[in-house]
């Protein structure tokens, strides 16, 4: 309807044009205008009477990461970055992963339940306060961590800090906003069906996984008629203690940080210590049946290790971006990994496949390395058999060119490099660093781990991928997808 | 002790009497309130029967000793009260360098030599409303086709090359500018650079490579017109500047797409790409003098044209006329439409409080949440009725013109009480406005833009458009007392003088046989009640 609507639109105006013959009368229009350039507060000249400050020098270095503990364990971590803003957040040690029976589902509703009701303030003044400064706050959680942040000017940072440890420490999750956040999160199960990227990556894990690895990240629908507040408080008491708990921030002077927050956190009760609940990998299948001309299907088999082993997390990195991909049409030029292997010879090669790309969901013991493909019905069966091939050409030694791989590292370089230009992004990358390996890592260490890489590690490591089973999710008319046996058989 | 019989029981009577007013809230509770009061010295406990609503009353009451009285030690800093924060000690910024080269170019940089990125572009004075009606479509066009080869490199040459360093070449064109920036490790930059100049300069605009790059275009069309948003603007800018090179879609009309020649796009890039309206910007691990050198040594083929977008706007100005444009169409589960006035160019003094009014009437989705609660009345209007999915203030700028208005989602049936809400909001502030509000809104203002340049995309992005559109970068000092400028008065003024009884721009689409007519919305542009 709307597209039959625009030629209509735009032959009319050209016609009514031609009859009022307005593109002589507009000219005339404009001599009439003031122009502001002759405005003295125009914003083209600079503001008279204003004294600015000095400018800053060009060298201003970002400081070390510093790190203190407290008493009770919270650990306070900051990189104090040059600029007007900061960024702060809390990291938690905990997850999906902690849930069990009755919990299970609850890391989900605590994201939800985030920045509301405080023992001291409430959820109206909560809004009003943050609303005053203008920053903007967020709460996510994953399978293993979740994270609180706040960033703002600097300038507010005393109010920020306050108000961030007062909702992650005195949270209230009164009944009638828990039974709110529940109806809202009933409704985004609901919209998972139709979601098939983020069905898919939710379900990988479930089949891919039997243990803690396996619990749902997304509450499912007995699980939300089941919690209510005294749940989410039990689950909340048990894993937000003090020794899991770390305070990063970037943007911010340690001692100046260490001066608010250790009068607002030392006291935060200490939890007896909790052994990381174990899971393994499996591999399996599973298919949702769904009524679309389009058929998503990941395939993704073990990264053994995950980011514990640093060396093996850095070549998956390394493999991700080699295999790289991505859709058929997106935006964006060159960068996007254009040349990398699954855009030269499956996404150039094949027209009909929508996207093509390799991923990778690492965990602190294990990981998930794959890929996701959207093609249409007809062509799925192909679409896993190239799937199948490229897995195996990047495990057999001598497909993968110097070339390439040199090409792999240089992205991967540069993309953490740029990421860390942001005070948001190492912010989250001091916390989620703290959390898994107790301290942080200076990057040029991660910089010599990329480039003793070499094409037999990649090989190697991508043939210990292939050894485990493999896991397969599909969505659409999955009864094209080639059976699982199948795809083992032609794996082995 | 007789005296202390006596008053206990007038006590209990008064609160049994308090209790049999229970329908009076208020009462019960000042006689709840005043009878410990009286027995207080030395009374020996002589209690009603505890009741379950007297329960209830405890709890309600704990609740509130414990709100009146809470720990201080997380309300330190608890201010509900909109203040102005002192920034003064955070406004200092690297330098921002600018040399004009004596082709007109102009390169523009700041550094920081810690970082070990940088991002290096090219800003360029131009973009469609400065092409011919024929060949609409063209800086669209030429965006596309400076990607497909120059005399030195191939297509695929130079995406491998970009993709061998690991670097991000990226382009976008919008109504009034084009931009074309890459993205790399410091080391890189010089080659980043020679990139840059080699696609600005020698493209071969390939015949064969046009005819593949139509499709390509058309489908980018196909796709722009699935995101409704852009569609509503699309509308919004065809009906607001009708007549007017502005109003025309940035990627132009299928027809043209199909029918533009090479001579087309190289009589764009002739006229419009020159040197004195182009700058050149980079960010991050940068020297200044690096960038100027080699500036010089590199983009010395543009031509030098002395033509000022200025003088282009002068022949073809945009006019905004008051009018709409509706498409019903009922298959689609939600209705849209913006509401836009006419607002400020780039340079008009009063941008700055269009601004702020932008951040006054605020935005919001239903996702989010939090919206009954928030500064914004429109906001609180369109949360605690549900009469919206989201709605979002927009103000946009041009050389000559701008729009200032809301645009929003909404289910069929709350149409017209969102078009109350939103019309009674922008008219109100012509006539009521607080300075709390202001205040929030300047603060809410300052922390987006600084909040905004995170890392050196961000930085060049900044500096590039400022030098187009100011011919300076604003220092973020003046900035901020230009936004600390605007108080409730000035709101006021500003509102007179754009939304009081002013012409409106509609443009709506999807099931929206409720959304009320023109003249509804014209004669809410004012108020006829102070």
């Amino acid at each position: 309807m709307l597209v039959g609507m625009l030629p209509r639109l735009r032959s009319s105006t050209r016609l009514l044009r031609k009859l009022c013959g307005l593109e002589t009368a507009a000219p005339a229009a404009a001599v009439r205008r003031i122009s502001p350039a002759d405005d003295a507060s125009s914003l083209l000249h600079p503001l008279p009477g204003l004294e600015l400050p000095p400018c800053l020098p060009d060298n201003l270095d970002r400081s070390p990461t510093r790190i203190t503990t407290l008493s009770n364990g919270i650990r306070i971590a900051t990189e104090d970055v040059p600029g007007p803003s900061a960024c702060i957040g809390f990291f938690v040690d905990s997850g999906s992963v902690y849930e069990s029976g009755e919990t299970t589902g609850v890391s989900h509703l605590l994201e939800k339940m985030a920045f509301k009701d405080t023992k001291y303030r409430a959820h109206r003044n909560i809004i009003n306060e943050l609303e005053l400064a203008g920053g903007s706050v967020g709460a996510t959680c994953s399978r293993e961590q979740m994270v609180y942040s706040y960033d703002t000017l600097k300038a507010y940072m005393p109010e920020a800090i306050e108000i961030l440890v007062d909702c992650v420490r005195n949270p209230l999750f009164l009944p009638e906003e828990v039974e709110r956040q529940l109806a809202l999160a009933r409704e985004e199960v609901q919209d998972l069906q139709k979601n098939p990227e983020k069905f898919i990556h939710e379900q990988l894990n479930l089949v891919g996984f039997s243990g803690a690895l396996a619990n749902p990240l997304i509450a499912p629908e007995d699980a939300l008629a089941r919690i209510n507040d005294k749940i989410i408080k039990k689950f909340y008491h048990e894993n937000f203690t003090a020794d899991r708990v770390v305070l990063a921030a970037s943007g911010v002077d340690h001692e100046h940080l260490l001066g608010y927050a250790d009068f607002l956190l030392n006291d935060w009760h200490k939890g007896s210590s909790v052994e990381k609940p174990k899971s393994t990998y499996v591999g399996g299948d599973s298919r949702l049946r769904a009524d679309s001309d389009m058929t998503h299907v990941a395939l993704a088999f073990e990264v053994p290790g995950g980011w514990l082993q640093e060396r093996d997390a850095t070549i998956v990195t390394v493999i991700q971006t080699l295999m790289g991909g991505g859709g058929s049409f997106s935006s964006g030029g060159p960068g996007k990994g254009m040349h990398s292997r699954l855009y030269l010879r499956v996404l150039n090669e094949y027209h009909s496949v929508q996207s093509f790309s390799a991923f990778s969901n690492v965990f602190d013991n294990s990981g998930l390395f794959g890929i996701y493909l959207t093609t249409p019905s007809g062509f799925v069966r192909k679409a896993v058999d190239i799937a199948i091939r490229e897995m195996i050409a990047v495990a057999t030694p001598g497909e993968v060119t110097e070339i390439e791989l040199q090409r792999a590292k240089n992205s991967t370089i540069s993309s953490v490099l740029m990421n860390l230009e942001s005070r948001v992004i190492v912010a989250e990358d001091i916390g989620r660093q703290l959390l898994t390996y107790g301290c942080r890592k200076p990057i040029d260490h991660f910089l010599q781990c990329m480039d003793e890489i070499t094409l037999d590690d990649i090989a190697a490591f991508a043939r210990k991928m292939l050894s485990s089973k493999p896991t397969l999710v599909s969505w659409g008319d999955v009864d094209k997808v080639p059976p699982y046996e199948f795809v083992c058989k032609r794996l082995r | 002790m007789a005296f202390r019989r006596i008053l206990s029981t007038a006590v209990r009577r008064r609160s049994a009497v308090a209790a049999a007013a229970a329908g009076n809230a208020r009462e019960a509770s000042t006689a709840v309130a005043s009878a410990p009061g009286v027995v207080a010295p030395d009374a020996t406990p002589v209690r009603a029967p505890v009741m379950p609503y007297d329960r209830i009353a405890e709890a309600v009451n704990a609740r509130l000793r414990r709100l009146e009285h809470p720990d201080p030690r997380f309300l330190r800093y608890a201010n509900p009260v909109p203040s102005h924060a002192d920034h003064t000690a955070i406004l200092a910024a690297p330098e921002t360098r600018v040399t004009t080269l004596p082709n007109g170019l102009r390169v523009a940089t700041e550094s920081s030599l810690a970082a070990r990125t940088a991002t290096v572009g090219v800003w360029i004075d131009a973009g469609s409303r400065y092409e011919n009606e024929e060949a609409a479509g063209v800086a669209h066009f030429v965006e596309h086709m400076l990607f497909k080869g120059t005399g030195k490199r191939s297509a695929a040459q130079l995406e491998q090359e970009i993709e061998d360093m690991g670097g991000h070449l990226n382009a976008y064109t919008s109504r009034e500018q084009t931009t074309y920036y890459a993205k790399v490790l410091d080391k890189d930059v010089p080659r980043a650079m020679e990139v840059l100049a080699d696609i600005l300069q020698n493209s071969n605009l390939d015949q064969a490579r046009i005819e593949r790059e139509r499709d390509v275009i058309l489908r980018e069309m196909e796709e722009v017109e699935g995101q409704s948003e852009e569609v509503i603007f699309d509308h919004l800018h065809a009906t607001a500047f009708q007549y007017t090179s502005l109003g025309r879609p940035i990627l132009g009309t299928a027809d043209n797409v199909k029918s533009i020649t090479k001579e087309d796009l190289e009589n764009y890039i002739a006229t419009h790409y020159t040197a004195p309206r182009m700058v050149i910007t980079a960010a991050g691990n940068v020297k200044h003098e690096d960038i100027v050198e080699q500036a010089k040594k590199l983009f010395n083929k543009l031509s030098t044209d002395p033509t000022t977008t200025n003088m282009l706007v002068a022949k073809g100005p945009a006019s905004f006329t008051g009018s709409e444009v509706r498409i019903i169409d009922d298959d689609m589960p939600l209705a849209q439409f913006a509401v836009a006035f006419n607002g400020a160019s780039w340079v008009d003094p009063d941008s700055v409080a269009l601004m702020v009014m932008q951040s006054m009437l605020g935005s919001w989705n239903k996702s989010a949440g939090g919206g009954k609660h928030m500064g914004s009345e429109l906001v609180q209007r369109a949360a605690i009725n549900d009469i919206a999915e989201s709605v979002m203030a927009f103000n946009t700028n041009y050389k000559d013109t701008g729009l200032f208005g809301v645009y929003a989602v909404a289910k069929a049936d709350c149409l017209d009480d969102l078009a109350f809400a939103i019309m009674h909001e922008m008219s109100k502030l012509s006539y009521r406005v607080t300075e709390d509000d202001v205040i929030r809104a300047r603060n809410q203002l300052k922390s987006s833009i600084q909040l905004h340049l995170d890392g050196s995309t961000a930085v060049v992005e900044d500096i590039g458009r400022q030098l187009l559109t100011y011919g300076r970068r604003i220092p973020i000092p003046e900035l901020f007392a230009r936004i600390d400028a605007v108080d409730a008065s000035t709101v006021k003024r500003v509102a007179n003088r754009f939304i009081f009884d002013q012409d409106v721009a509609i443009a709506a689409m999807g099931p929206i046989q409720g959304l009320p007519d023109y003249n509804w919305f014209r004669r809410r542009t004012y108020m006829l009640r102070y």
